[in-house]
């Protein structure tokens, strides 16, 4: 009879203590198969949120630079009123950066304002609608406007399935359709429910504009009617062209046929999505090396995506915290009831060395009895584990998302800022680039769960953590055995 | 067999020595009693001649081999077979468990031969149920024809028992001595009992006498 077979007989003669053995390495290894089950199912979280929620670079003018241009010129000239000379973003450049790795499309804006001629813009009761609309273009949208406003902003896209305000399904189509590729070089447009209402406008409608300076007319065609939110920010409900209603989205070469001929194949800013989030880094030195960085800036928008890496970059961390205290602490305690139960069968030990069993084969016939208790407790984990790890998980999400998106939001400022770009540009969803980053940040990152599953390979990562805490138990414990002498245990 | 050159053997000083220079030869097939008074050193005299602990001088050399150059695990797996007061049995095992441990163990010619277990164990009067039940269930007599069984499974030539009557009743005791007998001559072995029992050593063919750190022989 070998030492498999003592171990079995054993398991089965003491049949109260091999039930307590099995709930106590249960125990353990339900804990440590939740760490890892939380750790992997953050790893896969986080791989699903490069897939999900993307992450983008904007390209546009250089404002910094712009502006000290501008304080250069200040200083050499003191008569002439300083004034910002922003360079539009050429489509030669767009297109080159567009052809890097990763890079998946593309989206212009081009903005601008005019206005209304066959229609009445929704007008408001503010009179504060100069002081807003000349604020500064804080958003890049915003930044090409000309100097007198118009009550209507022209938003120009490549297509509002690109655009954000769209994506996030904060503006919805509701007749019609919306801007595609194809409506570059058409006067096609879409215009926002409440406007069509008062005007009782309809898809296939034509209305006229007249350009805010010059005496140049328009005519657009409505393709679509779209539908902001009811419930905009009182930023948002801007008087004038900042009101949302009087927001039309048109082609971009639209709006740049109306801000002149020189916009031509230009844009005020392009949205690049990257496919991998991860790489955003390495795009964006790739396409500086493409631009004159002088007069052009190339931003990384991939806030939503760091703020779900990092929020399961916690989890994962503090799974791996599980994991470690509970094997480290599992093996602790493992090893002190081995030492015991050694302790126990001290008189067991002797009997086999009087026999001239060896040593090892003893420690062996330990080992063999804790790894079939192992491979029971391993089982009960794995009943056990997906539940555990589904609780657990739950509550570290619920705890990191809450305080990511928190934090995401308190450090974005100008996550309705650039929506309220007095550019008009605010239903384009690209004007601000830190707030169409957030905005889609904090709705994404709020939907981020832990899908925790138990897999075999799971069981086969518990297993062999199992078999390193027995081992390491048994290999402490077993000093006992080494030192032992059978003269001691049988006759002292 | 067995033969023992100015073997001694202290705890913490020479000068309390249990024993010194002792020389004595032990024969395959003969059976030796050794008697003495409790404390005498025959429990420690016979743990170092199975191999149980080292002696402080003087040693042991079984066929002509010194059992520290055998080495002590080789030397109790193969050529020695130990009969305990307490019978030491593996307490988790039936009793035919314990005797095909025991030939596993110690490598007998019989290994795994679970027939000649059952024979054995029928020779030393245990019935079929008794042979598969926990051996805790049996009576101390019982345990000890177990002990004793498990010593006849196993090739050793050198038996040795530490008081294998001192748990038995009067009956028992004489069926031991009996089995002792037969084991020495018609296994031709060779066995060295301790004991404190003048019937036990005066059953066995040759006795000594420990007694002022000196064995003397009584028969």
């Amino acid at each position: 009879m070998n030492f498999f077979k003592r171990a079995w007989l054993n398991l089965v003669a003491k049949k109260g203590r091999t039930v307590l053995l099995i709930l106590v390495t249960s125990a353990i290894m339900l804990f440590v198969l939740a760490g890892l089950l939380i750790r992997n199912a953050a790893d896969a979280a986080t791989s699903n949120a490069k897939k999900s929620i993307g992450a983008t670079l904007t390209l546009s003018a250089n404002r910094e630079a712009a502006f000290k241009k501008m304080r250069q010129g200040t200083a050499s000239s003191t008569k002439t009123k300083p004034s910002l000379s922003m360079t539009p973003v050429k489509l030669a450049d767009v297109k080159k950066i567009a052809k890097l790795n990763n890079v998946a499309s593309y989206n212009l804006t081009s903005t601008t304002s005019v206005n209304a001629k066959s229609f009445d813009a929704i007008s408001t009761s503010s009179t504060s609608s100069q002081s807003v609309m000349q604020g500064g273009g804080d958003a890049p949208g915003g930044d090409k406007m000309t100097s007198s406003q118009g009550d209507i902003a022209v938003s120009g896209v490549s297509a509002t399935s690109l655009t954000s305000n769209f994506t996030d399904n904060n503006y919805k189509i509701t007749k019609g359709r919306g801007i595609k590729a194809s409506d570059a070089n058409t006067n096609n447009i879409i215009i926002e429910t409440e406007l069509a209402k008062q005007e009782s406008l309809k898809v296939g409608d034509t209305v006229t504009v007249k350009a805010t300076s010059g005496s140049k007319t328009y005519k657009l065609t409505i393709v679509g009617i779209y539908k902001a939110p009811s419930t905009s920010t009182s930023s948002q409900m801007g008087p004038g062209a900042t009101d949302p209603s009087n927001t039309i989205y048109s082609s971009y070469t639209l709006a740049n046929t109306i801000k002149g001929t020189k916009y031509a194949n230009t844009a005020d800013s392009v949205t690049f999505t990257v496919s991998d989030p991860a790489k955003v880094s390495s795009v964006k030195k790739a396409g500086k090396k493409l631009i004159n960085t002088s007069k052009y800036s190339l931003s990384a928008n991939d806030a939503s995506y760091q703020s779900v890496k990092a929020s399961m970059n916690n989890v994962k961390s503090f799974a791996d915290k599980i994991v470690w205290l509970v094997a480290i602490a599992g093996t602790i305690i493992l090893a002190l009831i081995v030492i015991l139960m050694i302790r126990e069968r001290r008189y067991e030990i002797g009997v086999l060395l009087s026999m001239g069993e060896s040593r090892m084969k003893i420690i062996g016939q330990f080992f063999v009895e804790m790894f079939i208790v192992l491979v029971i407790a391993v089982g009960v984990a794995g009943i056990g584990g997906k539940f555990v790890g589904n609780k657990l998980g739950e509550q570290l999400v619920a705890q990191e998302t809450s305080s990511t998106a928190s934090n995401v939001n308190s450090q974005r400022p100008g996550s309705t800022g650039g929506q309220a770009g007095p550019g008009g540009s605010a239903p384009s969803g690209q004007a601000g680039r830190s707030g169409g980053a957030s905005f889609m940040g904090s709705s994404k990152t709020d939907k981020t769960e832990l899908d925790v599953q138990v897999t075999p390979t799971n069981l086969a990562e518990l297993g062999g953590f199992g078999l390193a805490i027995i081992f390491i138990s048994i290999t402490l414990a077993s000093g006992g055995i080494l030192r032992l002498s059978p003269r001691k245990v049988l006759i002292d | 067999m067995l033969t023992i050159k100015n073997l001694g053997y202290w705890y913490d000083r020479q000068e309390n020595s249990l024993f010194e220079n002792v020389n004595l030869e032990f024969e395959q097939g003969q059976s030796y009693a050794i008697v003495g008074q409790s404390g005498s050193g025959k429990t420690t005299f016979l743990s170092l001649i199975a191999g149980l602990d080292k002696p402080r001088a003087g040693e042991i050399s079984f066929n002509g081999k010194g059992i520290n150059s055998i080495g002590l695990t080789k030397y109790r797996q193969y050529n020695v077979s130990i009969v305990f007061q307490s019978y030491n049995l593996l307490t988790y095992m039936s009793p035919l468990n314990n005797l095909l441990t025991a030939m596993a163990v110690t490598q007998s010619s019989h290994k795994g031969d679970k027939k000649y277990a059952q024979e054995m164990l029928r020779k030393l009067g245990l019935t079929d149920e008794q042979m598969t039940k926990n051996v805790q269930r049996l009576s101390g007599g019982q345990q000890q024809r177990v002990a004793i069984a498990r010593t006849m499974c196993c090739d050793a030539k050198l038996v040795v028992a530490d008081e294998p009557t001192g748990n038995l009743d009067e009956e028992n005791t004489q069926d031991v001595i009996q089995l002792f007998q037969k084991i020495a001559h018609e296994q031709n072995r060779c066995v060295i009992i301790v004991t404190h029992e003048p019937d036990v050593a005066a059953a066995c063919d040759h006795s000594y006498r420990l007694a002022h750190h000196v064995f003397t022989a009584e028969k």
